[in-house]
């Protein structure tokens, strides 16, 4: 039971991150841009937020929840602001779009070590290649969390899985409910016809890249507090393609991609929790975590049919070409 | 229309037409590069002429002011061979596989499966001969990393499966599998890594003793200078790179022309294979030496760019990567002699892959540039002639 228990808590507390990054680059690739880059972005994002939660952190008392949301709101901003180089690289300067995501990732890795030990050595004197953040409080719901079983969706919940559902919320409607979401969606499959409306295809796939930024940021910052309470260059962990799988796994589309990430999160908490209780060695959730990449790999080959990228994807717009 | 201000018309001329361009917007990127670079050093109040200086310094191309016992210039050369040699095989492999239209995205990980079958199979062999094992190792590498790149051909033939999605799943499924035994079978547990590989095995010599100096001899690099040789008369004098060059250009025409795509798919997948397995048995079982668990290195994503720098052309490889892995390899002294984070190594790494990546723009301004420039003297020569008959 208490195993059980631990498997939905950790397993929402890891897919809720990586549903936003999703959702990034769902927002991203369906408007006809590739986005290899979601891994530099969320290490960016984290980066910022991370800062501004070390800068602002002596303003408040020490048991204070206002830096993480501090930080949260920086990473979303920080995110989207190094976004802004993707975009430019795959919509202004026409680059191939796989070869600037590779590149957006080296570099932000690169800028984010190098930054973090340059500013901490000048913030506190001494060289240290991570930024301590505060422990996030977890929340439990009275009542609901009494209920068998699901009682658990509602026990120790970081407070970011809340604004993560509502930031979710609200990118599901501006996707397919809002004239921008239906503009967004044309731009990836028949830019040209976005082009005869009168929409200007570069601004839409511009703010598009943009808001993968943000969201990927945000999905960057909750892995900063929830798995390692700190910001260091292990926030590479390569989450970022691991939310690319959960995307295609959920075919460009927002609920299946949230499926397809609970699926991954609950893998892996259910490998940490099968090892505990079966009383293997440690090593062995390294095989578990293989899970969802084996999944996506044999999903890919079994529903090459039915799972479509958006036409348009990784195409250069021309307004020339027929 | 008015012709463009002299300081344009200079970068123009020099830029040259667009056979020269494969030259010189390379070495633009790397120009603008160094600028950006210097900037960050001159923020950090060092001066850049001091650290470009120190990072050739550190990796033996000009020599040190002071050397330990047993090393010289010519050991802190041979070093930089060493970690030179995995660059410059990764690098290769994505350039055969970009050059068909395909991105090998999964260098990294073929990299690894390459040495870890390598170091579980030959990797601690205590009763085989040198002569014997070294080539066992690189011929053990070459085909696991031709088969896991081959997997990739054949998803993208069979299903049509994008090759970018198959590659990096494949990169996880490695990464964690081959951590997963590592751990479990060849762990040091004091460095957290596998265990060295033995020195028959190991396809660099590690601190010989050669001439009062203690040098590490990388043997590989033999191997991929005959790799490039290799490379280059593939797509210049072969059948077969003539047919890839066709598929990289244009499919569906290729497909017309009675080439046959799918064969070819896998073919080169598998040939970028087993370049990417070369690195990795150089990488894991001569630079390195052990397997690091929990780590895919980023080599075979750095290869990606720097084989963009090198125009996807062996020859144009050679010194791209060379300049990566310098850079690398200085960064180390950079710190030591004047004081500033080796991670400013990854950084000026990182904007060079950046600026690269934008060569494709800067060519297009500079052409754009040059036709205004002849048009602009065309409609003026012609203003003129009509100005004299007037």
């Amino acid at each position: 039971m208490t195993y059980l228990n631990t498997i939905i808590i950790d397993g929402l507390s890891f897919a809720l991150p990586l549903f936003i990054m999703a959702i990034g680059g769902i927002y991203c690739e369906r408007s006809g841009v590739t986005n290899l880059a979601i891994e530099g972005l969320q290490g960016m994002g984290a980066f910022v937020g991370a800062l501004a939660a070390t800068l602002v952190s002596g303003m408040f008392a020490a048991d204070s929840q206002a830096p993480m949301f501090i930080a949260m709101i920086f990473s979303f901003l920080g995110g989207g602001l190094y976004a802004v180089l993707h975009a430019v690289l795959c919509v202004k300067f026409k680059a191939n779009q796989v070869i600037s995501g590779v590149v957006i990732n080296i570099l932000a890795t690169a800028l984010t070590t190098f930054l973090t030990s340059e500013i901490s050595t000048a913030l506190f004197g001494a060289a240290s290649n991570r930024f301590r953040l505060t422990t996030s409080v977890r929340m439990t719901v009275p009542g609901l969390s009494e209920i068998p079983v699901l009682g658990a969706v509602f026990t120790n919940i970081y407070p970011f899985e809340l604004v993560i559902i509502l930031v979710a919320l609200v990118a599901w409607y501006v996707l397919y409910k809002t004239p921008f979401g239906m503009h967004l969606r044309a731009c990836g499959d028949n830019p040209h016809a976005v082009d005869a409306a009168g929409v200007e295809v570069s601004r839409v796939r511009f703010i598009a890249v943009m808001i993968s930024g943000a969201l990927s940021g945000l999905g960057g910052i909750c892995f900063a507090y929830s798995i390692s309470v700190q910001f260091s260059s292990a926030i590479y962990m390569g989450y970022g393609y691991l939310a690319i799988a959960g995307l295609i796994f959920g075919n460009w589309q927002i609920m299946p991609t949230l499926a397809a990430c609970l699926i991954f999160g609950f893998a892996r908490s259910g490998g940490f929790a099968l090892t505990q209780v079966m009383e293997l060695p440690s090593a062995f959730t390294d095989v578990f975590m293989t899970l969802p990449y084996i999944v996506t790999l044999f999903l890919l080959i079994f529903f090459s049919k039915s799972n479509r990228a958006p036409r348009a994807l990784g195409e250069i717009y021309d307004k020339g070409k027929r | 229309m008015r012709r463009a201000n002299p300081i344009t018309r200079g970068v123009l001329f020099l830029m040259g037409n667009e056979r020269r361009q494969r030259i010189t917007i390379p070495v633009f990127a790397i120009l603008l590069s160094l600028i950006a670079s210097s900037i960050v050093l001159l923020i950090l109040g060092k001066n850049p002429i001091e650290a470009f200086i120190s990072l050739l310094r550190g990796s033996g191309i000009l020599p040190k002011e002071a050397y330990a016992a047993k090393k010289s210039m010519l050991t802190d050369f041979l070093s930089l061979l060493n970690a030179w040699t995995p660059m410059l095989f990764a690098s290769l492999s994505v350039a055969v596989a970009m050059r068909a239209g395909l991105f090998n995205i999964g260098v990294s990980g073929q990299m690894l499966c390459a040495g870890f079958i390598a170091t579980i199979t030959v990797g601690y062999t205590e009763t085989l001969p040198a002569v014997v094992a070294k080539p066992l190792v690189v011929l053990i590498g070459l085909v696991s990393g031709a088969v896991v790149a081959a997997v990739i051909g054949f998803l993208k033939q069979r299903w049509n499966i994008n090759e970018v999605v198959s590659a990096i799943m494949l990169n996880y499924i490695i990464r964690y599998i081959v951590s997963f035994f590592v751990k479990a079978t060849i762990n040091n547990p004091s460095t957290r890594q596998s265990w060295p590989v033995s020195a028959t095995a190991r396809l660099s010599l590690m601190d010989t003793e050669l001439g009062g100096l203690k040098m590490d001899i990388p043997l590989g690099i033999i191997l991929a200078a005959v790799a490039v040789v290799v490379v280059h008369f593939l797509f210049t004098k072969m059948k077969l790179g003539f047919e890839l060059r066709a598929i990289g250009g244009n499919p569906v025409a290729a497909k017309y022309a009675g080439i046959n795509v799918g064969r070819n798919t896998i073919l080169v997948m598998a040939i970028s294979g087993a370049l990417a397995g070369l690195a990795g048995v150089t990488y894991y079982l001569g630079y390195f030496g052990s397997i690091q668990p929990d780590v895919l290195i980023s080599t075979g994503f750095d290869a990606i760019a720097v084989c963009i720098l090198g125009n996807s052309n062996p020859i144009g490889i050679v010194f791209s990567s060379l300049l990566i892995s310098v850079i690398d390899k200085g960064s180390t002294y950079l710190q030591s002699s004047i004081g500033v984070r080796q991670e400013i190594g990854a950084l000026i790494t990182g904007l060079i892959l950046l600026f690269s990546a934008c060569g494709a723009y800067i060519a297009y301004l500079v052409n754009r540039g040059r036709q205004r420039e002849e048009d602009a003297k065309k409609l003026s020569a012609g203003t003129d002639g009509k100005e004299a008959q007037a």
